[in-house]
């Protein structure tokens, strides 16, 4: 019975942890403790949550996938590229125009289908998934350039701008889907044979595969979800700009790996949780937020993180040898 | 592993004969050495470099650098040894780029510098550099009169390791900072993003809700800062200034959401450079070390005499 209650540790950490940070800021910026700064940070991470969730899934079976910023940056163009212009055939003068969804559409696919290829790659060939994610990284970065041009996609239209910067029942938009995908993703991970499997085979590989789990199947499924999300956090990126920018979701990877790893998410897989991530997503939104709140020199906010991140890797250490 | 060598050195000797025959007859090969395509602004330098070069009638390839010193000399080994005759260089650092380019002027091959600087006198056969310090002194100085002396601002840097960031920061405040009631109530970097600058000004803007102006180090910064203040609904009480001359801040200048920019001229700068060669190869050494290129205020009153990234 030891994993629950490491588990639930690990959560009460991420929370303290938080909570302390909070008081801390409020103390010293009265602009902190906000109505408007809270949905300022909420809208900040609900991109860096998408994907984290997602990271936090293919962590769970011990893999990694550095390849989330560029297939975001890859789908949020091709939504914006065929919003904007459609595409034209060469040759036989065809042209094909996109409706709204339609576009976001082809995004979500994109990003599917580049999830699924890091899978199949992962699987199919035994590749490491470090190894195999650092390949799409580059690639899906030189797509990009491709289909971009190198040059940014602006000027998307109103309807197009509301994903990134409406407000629905009182909530922003970028918030509701961050949360939607927050809950069904939950959902998925505690409730439903899937779920468990992700969690066995990050535990035990070889007894999973004995027990009878499919593991490339599962593990394929996870990538591509995890590249379906990318491309949501693509398309709410490039929403709220209102442009869809060649070099967009640079580094979000380590952005997204420090969410997980801060919620108390192994590396080694099989253990951590949806929750925690969120809470990994939320302390370091507010830290980025807090820092910049109290014109901190930018030099410091960058050591400051990556102190935040090594400490959090140090008591998950600990954890792991209490357990 | 001997015979390998052996076999590889006879390769190289070959390669560089097959090289030197081809010389007379083919056309002349220039390579465009750039810093990042990561950037608009650099893709569209390497582009009009690549098309002016096509233009004079001569084979150019670009080599994307990365931002990446390390990378830039494994560009410029390659381009030597597979017998390049010219280089349209935008080096990634004025301080490390200076031994590639020591390199290909041992090989005869000469160097012209686009937009950045290296800091040597003489690696490179001629500098055609865009003026940043002054650029952002001229920014800096309408800046001034447009708040008519007095406010409180914050400036949005570009990435603290770029020398350009510095340049601009450095001309805009010898100016601004000579003037007591100009407060600059927040510093802070956003590394040249769109998206950055955005959640940065948000959280400016709870900081400090009174601000009069913002200053960006690019134009990509300035859109993103428009975008938080426009979603504040700040829009019309905060003043935006960028830097670059990009698509997207020429039209929304024309349109009132951003005060000024200041162009720089990539297709100046670009063109100069492969004409430079162009005259190099036809046997013209005489260049002048450091040919500046002025950078030029844009604003409401004078917009309808730009496009992106240059003059109409």
């Amino acid at each position: 019975m030891s994993r629950p209650y490491s588990l639930q540790l690990a959560k009460f950490q991420s929370l303290i942890a938080l909570f302390i940070l909070c008081l801390a800021l409020s103390i010293l910026s009265d602009k902190f403790l906000t109505v408007d700064n809270g949905w300022n940070v909420l809208r900040q991470i609900s991109v860096n949550i998408c994907i984290s969730v997602g990271m936090t899934l293919i962590v769970l079976t011990s893999g990694i996938d550095l390849s989330v910023g560029s297939v975001l940056a890859l789908s949020g163009a091709i939504t914006a590229g065929l919003l904007k212009s459609g595409i034209e055939l060469p040759g036989n003068d065809l042209f094909i125009g996109f409706t709204m969804l339609g576009a976001i559409l082809a995004g979500l696919l994109t990003g599917s289908v580049l999830g699924c290829f890091n899978g199949w790659i992962i699987t199919r060939f035994k590749v490491p998934p470090f190894v195999a994610t650092l390949g799409m990284l580059t690639i899906a970065r030189g797509l990009t350039m491709l289909w971009t041009k190198g040059y940014p996609i602006s000027g998307l239209g109103n309807n197009f701008a509301f994903i990134g910067s409406g407000w629905f029942l009182g909530i922003p938009v970028l918030v509701w889907i961050a949360s939607v995908v927050v809950v069904l993703s939950v959902f998925m991970s505690n409730k439903t044979a899937f779920g468990r499997y992700i969690f066995a085979i990050g535990g035990n590989e070889n007894a999973s595969r004995l027990s009878g789990i499919n593991i490339n199947k599962v593990k394929v499924l996870v990538y591509t979800i995890a590249g379906l999300l990318a491309a949501v956090g693509g398309i709410m990126v490039t929403s709220r700009l209102d442009s869809a920018q060649p070099n967009a979701g640079m580094s979000y990877e380590l952005d997204s790996i420090a969410a997980v790893v801060i919620g108390g998410t192994s590396l080694s897989g099989g253990r951590g949780s949806i929750m925690g991530t969120v809470l990994g997503a939320i302390i370091i939104g507010v830290l980025n937020n807090g820092l910049v709140l109290l014109d901190v020199s930018p030099f410091w906010q960058q050591v400051v993180k990556g102190f935040v991140i090594l400490f959090a890797v140090i008591i998950d250490k600990a954890n792991s040898k209490a357990e | 592993m001997k015979l390998f060598k052996v076999l590889l050195l006879l390769l190289v000797i070959f390669a560089g004969c097959n090289g030197d025959s081809k010389k007379s007859d083919e056309p002349k090969k220039i390579a465009i050495v750039v810093s990042t395509l990561n950037n608009p602004w650099f893709v569209f330098l390497a582009e009009t470099a690549a098309k002016k070069a096509k233009e004079l009638g001569y084979e150019s390839k670009i080599f994307d650098s990365q931002n990446n010193t390390a990378l830039e000399t494994d560009h410029f080994e390659n381009a030597i040894s597979s017998g390049y005759d010219a280089v349209l260089f935008n080096p990634t650092d004025a301080t490390g780029s200076v031994a590639n380019a020591t390199k290909a002027k041992n090989a005869d091959i000469p160097v012209f510098c686009m937009d950045r600087e290296i800091n040597s006198p003489d690696a490179a056969t001629s500098q055609i550099l865009s003026d940043n310090y002054s650029g952002c002194i001229e920014m800096g100085k309408y800046f001034v009169k447009t708040l008519n002396k007095k406010g409180k601002y914050v400036e949005l840097l570009g990435i603290v390791s770029d020398n350009n960031t510095w340049n601009r920061s450095k001309g805009f405040h010898s100016i601004v900072d000579n003037y007591k009631e100009l407060k600059m109530v927040a510093q802070q970097s956003a590394d040249f993003d769109r998206n950055k600058a955005m959640e940065v000004m948000e959280s400016l803007l709870q900081a400090n809700p009174d601000i009069n102006a913002v200053f960006c180090g690019n134009d990509a910064m300035a859109m993103g800062a428009y975008q938080a203040l426009s979603a504040a609904n700040k829009a019309d009480k905060v003043k935006v200034f960028g830097f670059d001359g990009a698509e997207d801040a020429i039209t929304s200048i024309q349109q009132g959401k951003v005060t000024a920019t200041a162009m720089q001229f990539p297709k100046v700068i670009a063109e100069t450079a492969a004409t430079f060669a162009d005259e190099y190869f036809k046997g013209k050494r005489d260049f002048p070390k450091k040919k500046p290129v002025a950078v030029e205020l844009v604003t409401k009153e004078n917009i309808e005499n730009y496009i992106g990234y240059g003059k109409k």
